[in-house]
């Protein structure tokens, strides 16, 4: 019995005494931050929060979404100062979203980023977006026209990527490893505001193209359907394409629904070339009504080679962007190169940048249609 | 009373009187002013043989015997027969056994010791005159409850017999579903006062002699006045006392005994009561339900599944949801955790208090409800979840989640029976620890159960054994139940030398 009680109060002591987390506090006490943003550094750190607070109680409860800015020297006190006009002790661990400005973007994301990968109840699965044609806090007050709150709104929208090739999502984790790896440059999706009935709606769709830290310049949604497509990232989406068919020239609606990529690098003694095959797998979406017959393997044939074409054409402007414009390479040609020959990546690593701007790159593209909706042939009508 | 007297000291004056004497008369005088003073029921029905006249004396009890045996089988008997005149004492004695007595059961006996445990067992006692020897008859007879199905207990496919308080009656129900010679039922008297009569019951060949003579040696060793149910026996003979965790298993039923001590283990039938007990018990006994046997061995190994899932909920929802409420909000979705904190936003206590608070309730309710009359114990539950739980939250009290927190343990409690009262004070002590330390108090909590479990023993087997066996004929019948004819052994701690249960010729045949 005395061993008894001497090993039931040496649990207790060692539980109380040899931890140091005493983080007892009431559920009802914490306001939940659901996204931030980041619109300035220079002079003052303003730093914008959407917090979700609940009005009513019980069954009656609702969410209402609260914008919050404050100024300060830096991130961690501004998100401190938060405190005051809260009330509330902020709770950061369920945020979602964490936008930046174009110009913050510009100056550099180590700044921002450093002090949110310290804090230890930020999650580094946070989306990271930056902000196109206007500030963060203008995309925190628009109004999306059917969830309640930004945060909410763009997490639903991203979630959606799998789907639409409009943007390649990057969480907190995914840009960082970007930052830091040999050989590859980092992309983030943008948000727009768009008119929605009488509001300002958020979209996302495009990307910054970065290089290290600094944003250097933009990718329309057209281009980051092609960047999705070359990293591999594209699983669905439709797009619309001139065909021609017997002559007549039809614009048929094409939609993703699968594509194999290999990108492979070809060292032949000094000289390095990429050699990057796409295959796709398209369906077929509609045709306007037009007479096209895809139970015919002459016009399936014709078509697979225009959009073969088509994508071949697309994928050339795309790498001359990245490669003379930006001279970023955010498909990672480098880190493809320091993984499968290491050899020749150490030799030209100090001088990627030049190399990479004058990278021959082979592209292939294969394409299949592989489903034609439930009708292969067209709709005739009666004479 | 004799018995009284002697708890109290008063020895009888031994060397004199604890003999009987040849007269009939200083007998009787000592019984009724000594041994049987002051007990009405006590009957004395004098009466006489034929020629050669002889006094007879037939004394019993009221009530615990048979009236119409006693008249047919012993006064008449007597009263019709002539004893020879040149027998006398012992060989007279011996006569009337023998030639006049038609009786089964009767002893011969020669102190007032004796007759008195005879008389106030429900024999018939027969002093004649001239004789210090008189005759015990068998002759119990008193009301018993008739064979019913246990109400603790119930089935929805299975035997509807359960135990009664007729200890004589429950020996058979076991005996009728073991039909063999080698099932051994040992008596022994328990209780200085009461002189229980309790049956050790086991399968020689099958139950390992070391673990027969454990239980009669703590049987044995037991010095009490009284054993009036069998949970008397049970925490003098327990292994780990101070443990809420049951070491002994009791059961209603005659069909859960003949399993267990088919499987090895040792019953222990108490006259007075409808509750056996088995031992050894096992930690996985406590989810193990007879009705496991008779369906279908998915159907059963679900339910089983079901029993853990349940245990594990009605310990742990209060402190899990404790400690991720109050220390760890991000490890709940976002939008639950904001609706959580929506519902708390009125309640004014903490919530650590409310959960103690309903927790306290709750029990109370139960406790309330248990030991009612029906139709009042209904009213306590209608009051319990209407009044309270609606009441509680509409007046902001307490929140809407806890309500569902408090509903889930109790619940779930109920689907393991045997270990609800257990729960209890595991939930308590899981509900402190996180309270403290959150989800690192709340492991902490399991690791300290887990080291309690693994270091019982219930007779000289390991508490925890067969759940944490790693051979797949010991893990058979755990958390699953594989069908019978996978279930070649039995249990490897149980039953050592004797493990083959199913028969090599009957084990080719299911195949």
């Amino acid at each position: 019995m005395k061993k008894d009680l001497a090993r039931v109060f040496f649990l207790c002591a060692v539980t109380l005494l040899t931890t140091g987390c005493w983080d007892y506090t009431e559920i009802e006490l914490r306001d939940f931050v659901v996204g931030a943003g980041v619109d300035a550094v220079e002079p003052k750190v303003i730093v914008i929060t959407e917090m979700a607070k609940s009005t009513g109680t019980g069954q009656e409860a609702e969410f209402r979404p609260v914008v919050l800015t404050t100024e300060a020297r830096s991130l961690t006190s501004g998100a401190h100062n938060l405190a005051n006009p809260s009330g509330m002790e902020i709770f950061w661990a369920h945020a979602q979203v964490f936008l930046v400005s174009e110009e913050v973007a510009q100056g550099g994301m180590l700044t921002i980023l450093e002090p949110i990968i310290r804090a230890r109840d930020l999650r580094s699965t946070m989306y990271l977006l930056v902000a196109k044609d206007c500030t963060v806090e203008e995309v925190f007050k628009s109004k999306p026209p059917l969830l309640t709150g930004v945060s909410q709104h763009l997490t639903s929208i991203i979630r959606l990527s799998a789907i639409s090739a409009d943007f390649v999502p990057q969480q907190l984790w995914q840009f960082t490893g970007d930052l830091a790896a040999p050989g590859i440059s980092a992309t983030l999706p943008a948000v727009e505001l768009v008119h929605e009935g009488g509001n300002l709606m958020p979209v996302v769709r495009g990307a910054a193209v970065f290089k290290l830290d600094r944003m250097i310049g933009w990718l329309s949604k057209e281009e980051t359907q092609i960047l999705a497509l070359l990293k591999g990232e594209s699983e669905g989406g439709f797009f619309v394409m001139d065909t021609e068919i017997k002559g007549n020239t039809t614009a048929i609606t094409y939609e993703f629904r699968g594509s194999q990529l290999k990108t492979k690098p070809i060292v032949d003694g000094e000289r390095v070339e990429m050699k990057v095959s796409l295959s796709l797998q398209l369906g077929v979406a509609g045709t306007r009504g037009a007479d096209v017959d895809f139970s015919d393997p002459a016009v399936v044939r014709g078509v697979e080679e225009q959009v073969a074409r088509y994508f071949t054409r697309r994928i050339r402007d795309f790498l001359r962007l990245i490669q003379e414009d930006y001279n970023s390479d955010i498909l990672g040609f480098g880190r493809l190169l320091w993984r499968r020959e290491p050899a020749t990546w150490r030799k030209i690593e100090s001088d990627w940048d030049a190399v990479f701007r004058g990278l021959p790159v082979d592209v292939e593209v294969d394409c299949r249609i592989a489903f034609t909706g439930f009708r292969a042939q067209p709709i005739k009508m009666r004479n | 009373m004799f018995f009284w007297k002697r708890a109290k000291g008063e020895q009888p004056k031994t060397r004199d009187l604890d003999r009987l004497s040849t007269s009939l008369e200083t007998n009787l005088k000592w019984l009724r002013s000594n041994l049987f003073a002051d007990d009405d029921t006590i009957v004395y029905r004098r009466f006489k043989t034929k020629e050669p006249t002889r006094q007879c004396v037939l004394i019993h009890a009221n009530n615990m015997t048979k009236h119409e045996f006693l008249s047919d089988y012993i006064v008449r008997p007597l009263m019709i027969s002539s004893l020879p005149r040149e027998l006398h004492g012992q060989r007279l004695i011996q006569h009337i056994t023998e030639q006049v007595i038609q009786s089964d059961g009767a002893t011969v006996f020669s102190s007032y010791e004796k007759l008195a445990e005879g008389v106030v067992a429900g024999a018939g006692a027969v002093l004649v005159e001239g004789c210090n020897l008189g005759i015990s008859v068998d002759a119990q007879g008193w009301e018993k409850r008739s064979v019913t199905e246990p109400q603790t207990e119930s089935v929805v496919r299975g035997p509807r017999q359960g135990f009664t308080e007729d200890l004589g009656v429950n020996v058979s129900l076991v005996r009728r579903k073991i039909l063999s010679p080698e099932l051994k039922v040992r008596m022994m008297d328990v209780g200085l006062q009461t002189r229980t009569k309790v049956a050790i019951m086991y399968v020689e060949g099958i139950a390992p002699k070391e673990l027969v003579d454990e239980v009669f040696q703590r049987i044995e060793r037991i010095e009490t006045d009284a054993i009036l149910e069998s949970g008397y026996i049970e925490e003098f003979i327990r292994d780990s006392p101070n443990c809420p965790f049951p070491t002994i298993g009791h059961t209603e039923r005659p069909d859960r005994v003949a399993g267990k001590i088919l499987e090895g283990r040792v019953a222990v039938l108490v006259d007075g009561t409808p509750f056996a007990l088995t031992m050894p018990f096992l930690f996985v006994e406590a989810f193990q339900a007879n009705e496991d046997y008779f369906h279908h061995w998915m159907v059963a190994s679900f339910h089983r599944t079901l029993r853990y899932i349940s245990f594990f909920l009605t310990t742990s929802t209060p402190g899990l949801y404790l400690a991720l409420v109050t220390h760890h909000p991000q490890l709940i979705p976002m939008s639950l955790s904001i609706s959580i904190a929506a519902a708390r936003k009125n309640v004014p206590f903490p919530a650590m208090v409310e959960v103690i608070a309903m927790g306290l309730v709750f029990e109370i309710l139960r406790e309330g409800g248990v030991r009612l009359p029906k139709p009042v114990g209904q009213a306590i539950s209608i009051v319990g979840a209407i009044v309270l739980g609606e009441a509680a939250v509409g007046a902001s009290l307490v929140s809407a989640p806890m309500i569902i927190v408090v509903g889930v343990t109790g619940v779930a409690g109920f689907v393991v029976s045997k270990l609800n009262d257990t729960a209890v004070l595991i939930r308590i002590l899981l509900v402190f620890t996180s309270a403290v330390l959150g989800l690192y108090g709340f492991l902490f909590g399991i690791m300290g159960i887990m080291v309690q479990l693994a270091s019982m023993e219930s007779f000289g087997i390991p508490y925890l054994s067969s759940l944490t066996s790693l051979t797949i004929q010991g893990s058979k019948d755990t958390v699953i139940r594989l069908p019978w004819w996978r279930m070649v052994l039995r249990p490897r701690h149980l039953a050592p030398k004797n493990r083959e249960r199913l028969h090599r010729q009957s084990r080719s045949k299911t195949k």
